[in-house]
């Protein structure tokens, strides 16, 4: 992760009254995996579509290897998209779909072709070469998608949501092979999508975007353990969030008040002053059951209202004498020691390590 | 200005969008304007000179012959509308809820068939059926009636513009029924509603504004149609696009005729407008 | 339970008579060309190609027929030339007056042929360019020119409207990607609506009567024979041309529909 390729300075975009994308100032670096991740109607597909050219800023500029590219015209770039709809031409065969590009670009006959029969077998869909789009399965279909857009060797490949449309054990196997396919190929993937395990699971950084803004930027694991603020920490999920006031600040922690109780919170850079308002977040894999109340700081005791399985994980959604809402995630196998169910009390607690201060928006 | 205007022209945009505006300037635009300034033109010595005279308006209307024609033909086209619309509709609604989709759509397709194949040989074919010693006299014949005359007669003429107007009047009665909510109709009848009542209180309601349309197209082919009324109803009471053809292969009196078309065009907008306003109006009052 | 069978059978019944008044004068008028009697009735006269053999040996009807195929097929080519440029710009801008701009294409089939028939005449009189097969032309293209509009347009809507993007994405520009992509997609609409274009000029009577002069096309001469008497021979001409509209619209009906099934499977 060297320097930059992709350079989005103070870029806007309106539709008419609306503003799709309000303000964004985003660098993507040569040959790293970046997903923009967010809500339906965040602006993630528009900025896609401005860095494809399909969608010129309204303000701001777009600079590519140091060039501006708002003015430059879809096809007089290379940044080739995976479609959503993978947008494949119904009435052209697999071979001559991914020869398209190469024939845009005025490449002879022989050598189109040389160059899409390569890509086919890289893709592993060589034998598919003759066949008609439609009676391709959606995997294959991807594949050849991909491959019409790899076979231009873009320095950059933009993907929209491209594995939306697939059953649940394909997108796992598709992870697989755009995650290798990018690692050998040393390109720059910007991958626009909803879903958290596809962006998590696939990108070394992953941009969360919400109402048009990047509400933060960070690797997985950043995003996981230290959303910036309660828009991301809600947008992740299995996050308990608490609001309160800051009762008192000390060196490295500060307790506050909530509905549910007094807790302290580890401060990092965070400069919290006395009486102001202030939300934290705990990892709901890392709070921890007993039957018995802890001898520690951080405690809450809570019924269970119901439990959640996937795979051998269980989320349990708990609620406070307050009805707040609480969540925990644990192995299975952990929790068949509590013998739970429906209606019962238990005590929650968390270390102060794992809480984390959220910055006020 | 002007420059940056010029520039900001999108040459391929134009390319797709500008042929159908010259092309129907000129050739749509164009004669139906030049007919309506014909209108105000003299003949002289079978000549046509331009001028802005209203004699034709005026001698047109004081002609007792025009506004009988006016009545006949209006009062014509709207018999013909009304049958066609109670003809087709038992047929219609057998289509639109009785038979399976698939069939629905074969119906469809054959029923569109006669829309593009030729009017004047299915006209000419009536002309050969009806007639005294045709084939309908000759069966009627052999169960001891007839012989009747059709030909000539406002039968024949009611005939021709069934020929015209009945396959569009039943695909576009049976598209509109077909659309309509099924859940609806079995609700009423969930509540009592008898199928007769059905018909009358939620179906036609509910496709009122198709059916208006299929009335409005089946009046506009009627009042506009030359044929059926020349062969098949014998032109005694011309109507009024017999009136136009009249005027304009025998007199050369092109001004006159371009009045009697203008005087349709009115009443065929009139007739659209009021009938879409009634399909479109707002169900306020219910 | 026994009634509403009967209210079936009986709907079924009146759906095919309308049917068979619906057809009636096709299938009679066909017949009737193979008939030996001059005025054609129940029951039939023996089998007879006379008709055909006359009209095959009149020059005149050779000419009207050259004339026909000349007057639809320019009339096809111009009128799914103008249906595509005004489908397309519909498919893909949005301007001030688009109302108006298709209604400009739309609306002639709703004005009657009679009233068509008189403007054309005066007005290609006029522009000095009346009573040749051009002025024909020129009058059935604004006439077909909406049914090749509104078929290729529903081809338009069908397709996704990410292809297009995906051509510029893939290197083509805005002419290349029509070239090699939009047209490819519509190209069963555009065959269907050169052959319903073909069709409904192919049957025209009233315009072409008014405005072709002496360049007379099939219906005209139909019309004229109509005109002084009951000649079978209007039925052989007539059968000829039903079939060949038929045929052409069924053609239309093919294309458009297999396509049409096969864009839906994928």
């Amino acid at each position: 992760m060297t320097k930059p390729l992709v350079i989005l300075e103070k870029v806007q975009k309106h539709f008419g009254d609306f503003i799709a994308v309000k303000e964004i100032n985003l660098e993507i670096n040569e040959g790293e995996f970046l997903a923009i991740m967010g809500p339906s109607g965040c602006g993630k597909t528009t900025t896609l579509r401005m860095l494809s050219g399909l969608e010129e800023p309204t303000i701001g500029e777009v600079r590519m290897n140091g060039q501006v590219m708002n003015k430059v015209k879809p096809h007089e770039r290379d940044t080739p998209l995976v479609w959503q709809s993978l947008a494949l031409f119904p009435f052209l065969s697999v071979i001559e779909n991914v020869e398209f590009g190469l024939k845009m670009r005025g490449i002879d006959k022989l050598e189109r072709k040389k160059r899409a029969l390569e890509w086919l077998e890289k893709l592993d869909i060589l034998e598919f070469s003759e066949r008609d789009i439609s009676t391709l399965s959606g995997g294959q279909k991807q594949r050849v998608a991909l491959a019409r857009s790899l076979v231009l060797e873009p320095k950059i490949l933009l993907l929209d949501e491209p594995l939306s449309a697939l059953d649940a054990h394909l997108v796992i196997r598709m992870q697989a092979v755009l995650v290798q396919l990018q690692r050998e190929l040393g390109i720059t993937f910007v991958y626009v999508t909803h879903s958290q395990s596809e962006a998590f699971a696939m990108a070394d950084r992953v941009v969360i975007m919400g109402n048009g803004e990047i509400a933060q930027v960070g690797t997985p694991k950043d995003i996981y353990r230290s959303p910036q603020n309660k828009f991301v920490a809600e947008f992740v999920g299995r996050n308990n969030i608490l609001t309160g006031i800051v009762s008192d600040v000390k060196k490295t922690k500060a307790m506050i008040e909530t509905g549910s109780g007094v807790f302290s919170v580890i401060l990092e850079n965070n400069s919290l002053k006395k009486g102001e308002q202030a939300s934290f977040v705990i990892s709901a894999d890392l709070v921890h059951l007993s039957t018995s109340e802890p001898k520690t700081d951080n405690t809450v005791y809570c019924k269970l209202i119901s439990e959640e399985f996937v795979g051998s994980m269980v989320t349990l959604f708990l609620e406070d004498q307050n009805n707040h809402e609480f969540k925990v995630q644990m192995q299975e196998r952990e929790l068949s020691k509590f013998e739970l169910k429906p209606g019962s009390k238990i005590w929650l607690s968390w270390s102060l390590k794992s809480t984390h201060l959220l910055e006020v928006n | 200005m002007l420059i940056k205007k010029i520039q900001k022209i999108n040459v391929y945009a134009m390319t797709w969008r500008l042929p159908i505006i010259v092309w129907q300037l000129l050739f749509f635009v164009g004669p139906v304007i030049f007919m309506i300034a014909m209108s105000f033109f003299l003949v002289k010595n079978y000549r046509m000179t331009e001028a802005f005279e209203f004699v034709n308006w005026s001698k047109m209307f004081s002609k007792n012959y025009f506004w009988d024609s006016y009545l006949h033909t209006v009062t014509i086209a709207s018999v013909s509308t009304v049958f066609a619309m109670i003809i087709a509709f038992p047929a219609s609604f057998a289509l639109a809820f009785k038979a399976s989709e698939k069939l629905r759509r074969w119906a469809i397709f054959l029923l569109i068939i006669p829309f593009f194949t030729s009017y004047l040989v299915r006209t000419f074919s009536w002309f050969v059926i009806l007639s005294e010693n045709g084939v309908v006299n000759a069966l009627l014949g052999y169960i001891g009636f007839g012989p009747y005359t059709m030909l000539n007669t406002n039968f024949g003429t009611l005939v021709g513009y069934m020929t015209l107007t009945l396959p569009l009047v039943v695909i576009l009665q049976t598209i509109t029924m077909a659309s309509i909510d099924r859940t609806l109709i079995e609700a009423a009848r969930n509540l009592g509603c008898k199928p007769l009542a059905t018909i009358w209180r939620v179906i036609i309601p509910l496709s009122k504004a198709g059916l208006i349309v299929a009335a409005i197209f089946c009046f506009i082919l009627s009042f506009g149609d030359f044929v059926a009324p020349f062969y098949l109803g014998g032109s005694q009471e011309p109507t009024l696009p017999i009136l136009i053809l009249d005027t304009t292969k025998s007199g050369q009196q092109w001004p006159r005729a371009a009045v009697v078309a203008i005087v349709m065009m009115i009443t065929l907008f009139s007739v659209a407008f009021i009938g879409i306003a009634l399909a479109y109006r707002k169900k306020a009052k219910k | 339970m026994n009634s509403k069978r009967i209210l079936n059978i009986a709907l079924g019944a009146y759906v095919g008579a309308i049917f068979v008044f619906v057809f009636a004068p096709i299938v009679f008028s066909v017949v009737f060309s193979f008939n030996s009697q001059r005025f054609p009735t129940i029951p039939l006269g023996s089998f007879s190609t006379e008709w055909y053999v006359k009209i095959l040996n009149d020059p005149d009807i050779w000419k009207a027929a050259l004339n026909s195929l000349i007057v639809s097929s320019s009339t096809a080519v111009i009128a799914t030339v103008l249906g595509f440029c005004t489908a397309y710009s519909d498919f893909r801008y949005n301007f001030r007056f688009k109302g108006p701009y298709i209604a400009l294409i739309l609306l002639p089939p709703t004005i009657p042929l009679i009233i068509m028939a008189l403007a054309m005449l005066a007005w290609l009189s006029k522009l000095g360019i009346s009573g040749q097969l051009w002025s024909v032309v020129i009058a059935h293209s604004v006439l077909t020119a909406p049914f090749a509009m509104a078929i290729i347009r529903l081809r338009l809507n069908q397709m996704d409207p990410d292809l297009e993007s995906a051509s510029w994405n893939l290197g083509g520009s805005e002419w290349a990607t029509m070239r090699y992509v939009i047209i490819p997609f519509c190209k069963p609409a555009i065959i269907s609506g050169l052959c319903l274009a073909a069709a409904v000029s192919f049957d025209e009577f009233a315009v072409s009567w008014f405005v072709s002069g002496l360049n007379k096309t099939l219906p005209v001469v139909i019309l004229e024979i109509v005109q002084g008497n009951i000649d079978p021979q209007v039925n052989a001409i007539g059968t000829f041309v039903f079939f060949t509209s038929m045929t052409l619209v069924i053609l239309a009906q093919i294309f458009f529909v297999q396509r049409q099934i096969k864009s839906t499977k994928s």
